[in-house]
């Protein structure tokens, strides 16, 4: 199978993601509160089903199963993964290497 | 009948009408706190 023609290191919804360790994540009624060490950027994540995939992505082999854990309905995957792709450039998220797949066998 | 209730043509529809979910616009809001002070 051929690489989708994507820039490197663009967001890529069939790879690992997890939530960045640069990240504090706090839940709130509407969802929750994400406060990036690096950035001092503050982000909004106004559905409980956002926060599901993002503090879900870690044990998932990609986006795509993160998203379908979380129960988000196949009308609003498009906007999930836009808003995703979002927290990737960001650095909300970030790409799951082998290195840290290797730790986490190994915990 | 009220013009009001006269379908429009497509034409005469607003722009910013669309068959995105609303959603969308709301998942994720970003704001940056960088020189606010009393905030830490």
């Amino acid at each position: 199978m051929t690489e989708p023609d994507r820039p490197a290191g663009a967001f890529d919804p069939d790879r690992p993601y997890r939530r960045s360790r640069s990240v504090a994540l706090r839940p709130e009624s509407f969802g929750a509160l994400v406060y990036h060490f690096g950035t001092r950027k503050l982000s909004f994540l106004k559905t409980p089903e956002l926060v599901e995939v993002v503090t879900g992505l870690e044990r998932h082999p990609d986006v795509h199963a993160a998203i379908d854990a979380a129960g988000v309905a196949v009308a609003q995957r498009p906007s999930y993964l836009r808003a995703l792709a979002g927290l990737a450039e960001s650095g909300t998220i970030e790409r799951r290497t082998e290195k840290d797949r290797a730790v986490e066998d190994e915990a | 009948m009220a013009f009001w209730r006269y379908p429009m043509t497509p034409s005469e529809q607003p722009d910013s009408v669309s068959e995105e979910p609303v959603v969308e616009e709301t998942l994720v809001e970003e704001i940056s706190i960088d020189g606010m002070c009393g905030v830490y």
